[in-house]
């Protein structure tokens, strides 16, 4: 794929990802790891080749079932892109409130997944509030709060100390277990080895498969 | 999460406005009424500047209707009377004597379809019409007067004015038909005139409405992207958007209606107490009829129709060109 006139940022990629497992996406900055995730859950359009998600041909896939495609894939931004006007809590929920759930089927729930990351006191803040340690677990948690079929996770322990790394890499080896596929973006090797699952390397455009 | 492991969840009051669900026309209201938070930003500043304007235009609005709702009611009344009387004035000539002039209109008017009856007013009846503004003893008995008749017609198959005119006029000059109806009828065609005024103010006032409502909806769109396109990649329909946006719109045009309605209302019942005679076009503005007041609730109800609809169409629109 390539941004606009630019360079072709992604030229030789091809894999599959099973469900339920579980990889990282490895690769130094720049590299495309990015915009790997954006294709995968369809905020850009490949330029050429073939993206299949849950069986569907992304590039074909009428605009109108995209929501339902969507629903199925948890994202964590780079950016985080928390809503700044809602609370923690709201922010978290927010999947769930898409999908038309009643707050009193969820309250609970998003109340003991806040805790868990340990937003259990901030879950009142609004996000520009937050640090940005705690601004990057509100956004797993978002990511994870209605257990997608797929995780996407980008450099989602950038901004929190290895013990906070650690915790999040067991909620979604945990979610894993549950039945979730996992792709983690990051350049912490520390993480990668910790968990030891299968690693796609990009660079220069192509990607490799290792382990 | 059922199954991460857990910590007691806090117990921090509500979290989010969590009401009992309400049924029916309760629950409409409280819709109306009580706005609930939504995912959208909302528009803050922009919110309350656009509540000024949609008040002004409902304002506006109340006036014009309520201008019509009097204008078509005096109208109506107008036709009513139209069933009253014709009167014929006999000029002196020097052809004929009065009496001949009056019995020769009376026959006519004997023959003629439509008409009930016909009275010649006696010296009696002229000095009783005459003596309010003359004063009592100084309608002498040899003040020329003109003599008068008066006729009732059928109003459900008046008489072909114009003929009759004719006919008096050939057996007794210096007899005149005078209709009245000429002059109602333009009095009519002007308040007609203004009833359509009324009703064209209110459909610019609408359309203006709409313009400030799409303006607005698309600028909230524009400046709020981030958030759609968030709320999109969480898999956000339009519709659940366009629903966020457009309960916002429901709040403003139904406060900016409310304001509007009362002013308005301060307004007629400002008139109402000055009690004058005041007529605009015509019509006397005494106020607004009483019965007509509640049409004026119309108003909000409206501007939150409009604006919600608007926001809505507005949204759905903008977002279908987004991914
Ligand atoms: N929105 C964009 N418009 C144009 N170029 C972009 C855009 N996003 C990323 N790029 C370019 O694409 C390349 C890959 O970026 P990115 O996918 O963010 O890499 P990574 O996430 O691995 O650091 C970079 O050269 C970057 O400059
Ligand atoms: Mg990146």
């Amino acid at each position: 794929m390539r941004y606009g006139m630019g360079p072709e940022v992604l030229r030789d990629v091809s894999f599959h990802l099973a469900p339920g497992s579980f990889h990282f996406l490895t690769g130094p900055s720049g590299a495309g790891k990015t915009s790997l995730l954006k294709l995968m859950f369809m905020a850009q359009r490949p330029s050429r080749g073939l993206i299949t998600m849950f069986g569907r041909d992304i590039a074909t896939l009428p605009r109108a079932e995209l929501p339902d495609l969507r629903r199925r894939v948890g994202v964590v931004f780079q950016e985080f892109r928390l809503l700044d006007h809602l609370t923690t809590y709201e922010n978290v929920a927010l999947p769930l409130r898409i999908q038309g759930r009643p707050e009193a089927s969820y309250r609970d729930d998003v109340r003991e997944l806040l805790a868990w990351v340990g937003l259990g006191e901030r879950m009142q803040a609004r996000p520009p509030t937050l640090s940005g340690g705690e601004k990057q677990r509100a956004a797993i948690a978002r990511a994870v709060v209605a257990q997608p079929d797929l995780l996407l996770a980008d450099e989602p322990t950038g901004n929190v100390d290895p013990e906070m790394g650690k915790r999040l890499l067991r909620l979604f080896m945990e979610l894993n277990r549950l039945g979730t596929s996992i792709l983690i973006a990051t350049h912490d090797h520390a993480l990668v080895e910790e968990a030891g699952a299968t690693e796609l390397m990009l660079k220069g455009g192509r990607l490799t498969i290792r382990g | 999460m059922a199954n991460t492991p857990a910590k007691p969840a806090s117990d921090d009051p509500a979290v989010l406005g969590e009401e009992p669900p309400r049924k029916g026309y309760a629950a409409m209201l409280s819709a109306l009424l009580v706005e609930t938070r939504s995912v959208m930003p909302s528009a803050g500043a922009t919110g309350l500047s656009l509540v000024l304007v949609i008040a002004a235009m409902c304002f506006l609005a109340s006036l014009a209707l309520g201008a019509a709702l009097s204008v078509s009611h005096v109208t109506s009344d107008w036709t009513r009377d139209l069933s009253g009387a014709l009167t014929i004035e006999v000029k002196p000539t020097n052809a004929m004597t009065p009496d001949e002039q009056i019995r020769a209109v009376l026959y006519v008017l004997s023959r003629s379809e439509g008409v009930v009856s016909a009275k010649a007013l006696g010296h009696e009846d002229m000095k009783a019409l005459l003596e309010p503004w003359l004063g009592t003893g100084n309608v002498t008995d040899d003040l020329p007067l003109p003599h008068l008749i008066d006729v009732r017609i059928d109003a459900t198959s008046p008489p072909d004015l114009e003929a009759l005119a004719q006919a008096i006029v050939a057996v007794a000059p210096g007899a005149q038909l005078d209709t009245h109806r000429q002059w109602q009828d333009q009095l009519m065609s002007a308040a007609r005139a203004a009833e359509w005024l009324a009703y064209a103010v209110l459909i610019v006032v609408a359309a203006t409405m709409v313009a400030i409502v799409t303006f607005a909806t698309r600028a909230g769109l524009s400046a709020n992207r981030e958030v759609v396109e968030v709320l999109h990649l969480t898999g956000a329909r339009d519709r659940f958007i366009a629903a966020e946006v457009q309960r916002h719109f429901l709040h403003l045009g139904f406060r900016g209606g409310m304001i509007g309605l009362f002013l308005s209302l301060t307004a007629f019942l400002a008139l109402a107490l000055q009690g004058s005679n005041t007529t605009m076009f015509m019509v006397p503005m005494s106020g607004l009829r009483l019965e007509y007041y509640p049409a004026l609730l119309f108003v909000p109800l409206a501007a939150a129709l409009v604006s919600v609809l608007t926001a809505r169409i507005t949204v759905m629109r903008t977002l279908h060109r987004l991914l």
